[in-house]
């Protein structure tokens, strides 16, 4: 049970603070990168209108989240469909690079999705103040009545809390879930089977919950 | 026979861990059986849609699973990473994280469930809308599960920030209190805004043009509904980082265990009533699309109304946090009547705060359909709270005489 607590640090002394690095997550998140920017050059270095397999899964891609964009967003801020679609790649990816030995998934150390909660509700709010304007989007907080003020900031900053930890909650507990169960079952038989539907399945939905979570919080500010 | 703290300590972590995963399953169990049982029913209906029910109803209990899963972490985070050799206050803390989790997840598991139920049963009467009834589920349900990761936030405080500055007495009832706070606080709240999820994917089967409204109402819906659980959160907060050490310990114990039971219980209430005028409001939209603006008005007014008992008893909580006894007295009387007080005030917000929900939801479903009466049948919504509210005002009387008089 020691594998649940261990974190492999990097410690740096810069102009006397002390910094400590997540060196686990940092060289998983460089590799989930690697990977997107391997594939998005390879899918667009030649392209054509007869596609290449690449270039159709690109295709395929852009398609669908074209689609939950459009729905989404009115015709002003459709600009923000390659950062959701980014998202959803780097977070899926990202839960599924446990599936394979030896690494893990970013998404298991809290900074990591409260890195893009944060990232999102900023975009959120700037989208907002953009649209509507800082006065009509100031007077949203004190809806429905003017005392409510606190309640509804607290209810915004509850946001970024909640959208983070349900991606760290489900991946983490995926996580321990497989450690645990390996345990008991000495790697036999069950932890291909729990790796496809905590790594493949439920990772995927969880992605794909933060995305269209994040695309629901800009769609709401600029309604 | 006398056992060093350790073995206090570590016997109260085990404990924690039992009432996490123990509490945490009811709800998450309840939610994918309910979506199961539709999802059955869904293809009886249809036989030709039964891969992409079966797909949707996978889905759906997937994330119901998550108030499950988040139990499952902090069990295990209780019962085997957790130190031991710590001070004996930290055995409050684990069994206040066990509670927070464990509570904290009944509600959003069963609230989670009523969204992938309605999304199987839409798949089957409006095959072609799957993918946005899909999408919507996974938004609403995803949304329910917010009270249970407020549950989990308090509980990694509890297991991982150190306490050793708090004294043992009365800090033991505060960390108790707050785990009650903000797991009884969460029950309503999971469940409430589950309600709106439900009903908005079965209105975009209806009315899949109207999903933009319906979309936007379901999500302002089930924020209102999630207030209670913030105010559960914000007392547990209170109860975690204030001060206890220049406190009498006889009887603020009792006043802090008071304030945590007194908004958790009374948040119960006032998060299912929003979820029901919620509910309706989206289940309104999706009729007559047009209806919006003075349904959202009226959802919101009711929902304000009925959350007046949950800041009752928060209004109790904060009189027992920030004005504390000021002598040292053990008698039973002292601390019997601040306990009474939060009860009084918790068990007795329960009730209006669902009944003023459902005033409200009628009234709602009303106005969706004619809106001409709008400012009538508002008028008579809010005369029909006040009353059903007055339960909630005995009890907060009570409280108050409870506090300041005896």
């Amino acid at each position: 049970m020691g594998d649940l607590t261990k974190i492999p640090q990097w410690v740096f002394e810069i102009g006397g603070y002390r910094l400590t690095l997540n060196s686990e997550t940092l060289i998983m998140s460089w590799i989930v990168m690697g990977i997107l920017i391997l594939f998005a050059v390879v899918a667009t270095r030649r392209i054509s209108i007869l596609p290449g397999p690449y270039q159709t899964i690109a295709e395929l891609m852009v398609d669908a989240f074209q689609g939950l964009v459009h729905d989404a967003l009115d015709e002003g801020n459709r600009h923000y469909f390659p950062l959701i679609i980014t998202l959803f790649l780097f977070l899926w990816l990202s839960n599924m690079l446990g599936v394979i030995p030896f690494l893990s998934e970013p998404t298991k150390d809290l900074n990591t999705p409260l890195a893009y909660g944060i990232l999102g509700f900023f975009i959120a709010h700037y989208a907002g103040i953009k649209t509507k304007g800082f006065k009509a989007y100031a007077s949203e907080y004190f809806q429905p009545m003017f005392f409510m003020a606190p309640l509804n900031i607290i209810g915004e900053l509850s946001k970024v809390v909640s959208i983070s930890f349900r991606l760290f909650g489900n991946i983490m507990g995926g996580s321990i879930i497989i450690l645990v169960v390996s345990h008991l079952v000495y790697n036999l038989v069950l932890p291909p089977l729990l790796n496809a539907f905590f790594g493949l399945f439920v990772g995927t939905i969880q992605a794909f919950v933060f995305t269209m979570l994040t695309l629901v919080y800009i769609s709401v500010q600029t309604k | 026979m006398e056992y060093p703290d350790t073995t206090w300590v570590q016997a109260a972590a085990y404990l924690g861990a039992a009432f996490s995963v123990g509490f945490g399953a009811i709800g998450a169990a309840l939610g994918e059986g309910y979506a199961a049982g539709i999802a059955a029913q869904s293809i009886g209906k249809n036989p030709g849609e039964s891969g992409n029910i079966l797909k949707n109803m996978l889905i759906g209990q997937a994330v119901a699973e998550s108030a499950g899963i988040f139990a499952l972490v902090v069990s295990m985070l209780l019962a085997f990473v957790v130190p031991a050799e710590a001070p004996l206050i930290s055995a409050y803390c684990y069994l206040g994280a066990g509670l927070a989790m464990g509570l904290g997840a009944i509600g959003s598991g069963m609230g989670s469930g009523f969204p992938a139920a309605e999304a199987c049963r839409g798949i089957a009467d409006n095959p072609p809308t799957s993918g946005m009834l899909t999408t919507n589920m996974l938004i609403g349900s995803a949304i329910c599960q917010t009270p249970s990761i407020f549950g989990m936030v308090v509980a990694f405080m509890l297991m991982f920030i150190d306490f050793g500055q708090q004294p043992l007495w009365p800090g033991w009832a505060a960390m108790l209190g707050a785990g009650c706070a903000v797991g009884f606080g969460a029950i309503g709240s999971g469940v409430g805004s589950g309600i709106p999820a439900g009903t908005s994917t079965a209105g975009i089967a209806r009315q899949p043009a109207a999903v933009g409204s319906i979309r936007t109402n379901m999500l302002i819906g089930s924020a209102v509904s999630q207030t209670p659980s913030i105010f559960g959160m914000v007392v547990a907060f209170m109860l975690i980082f204030l001060d206890w050490s220049h406190v009498p310990a006889w009887p603020t114990w009792a006043g802090l265990l008071g304030a945590g039971l007194s908004t958790g219980l009374a948040a119960i209430g006032p998060g299912i009533g929003n979820g029901f005028t919620a509910g309706e409001a989206a289940a309104g939209i999706a009729r007559v699309p047009d209806s919006s603006g003075p349904v959202t008005t009226t959802m919101l007014i009711a929902q304000g109304v009925a959350q007046s008992t949950v800041i009752y008893g928060f209004l109790v909580s904060l009189i027992m946090i920030f004005m504390p006894p000021t002598e040292y007295d053990a008698s039973m009387t002292a601390w019997a009547t601040l306990l009474s007080a939060g009860l009084c005030m918790g068990f007795g917000g329960i009730g209006p705060g669902i009944g003023e929900g459902m005033a409200g939801a009628y009234a709602v479903r009303r106005i969706a359909r004619d809106m001409e009466v709008n400012v009538l049948i508002t008028r008579v919504m809010l005369v029909g709270q006040a009353v059903s509210e007055s339960t909630g005002i005995y009890s907060l009387i009570v409280s108050l005489l409870l506090l300041f008089v005896v």
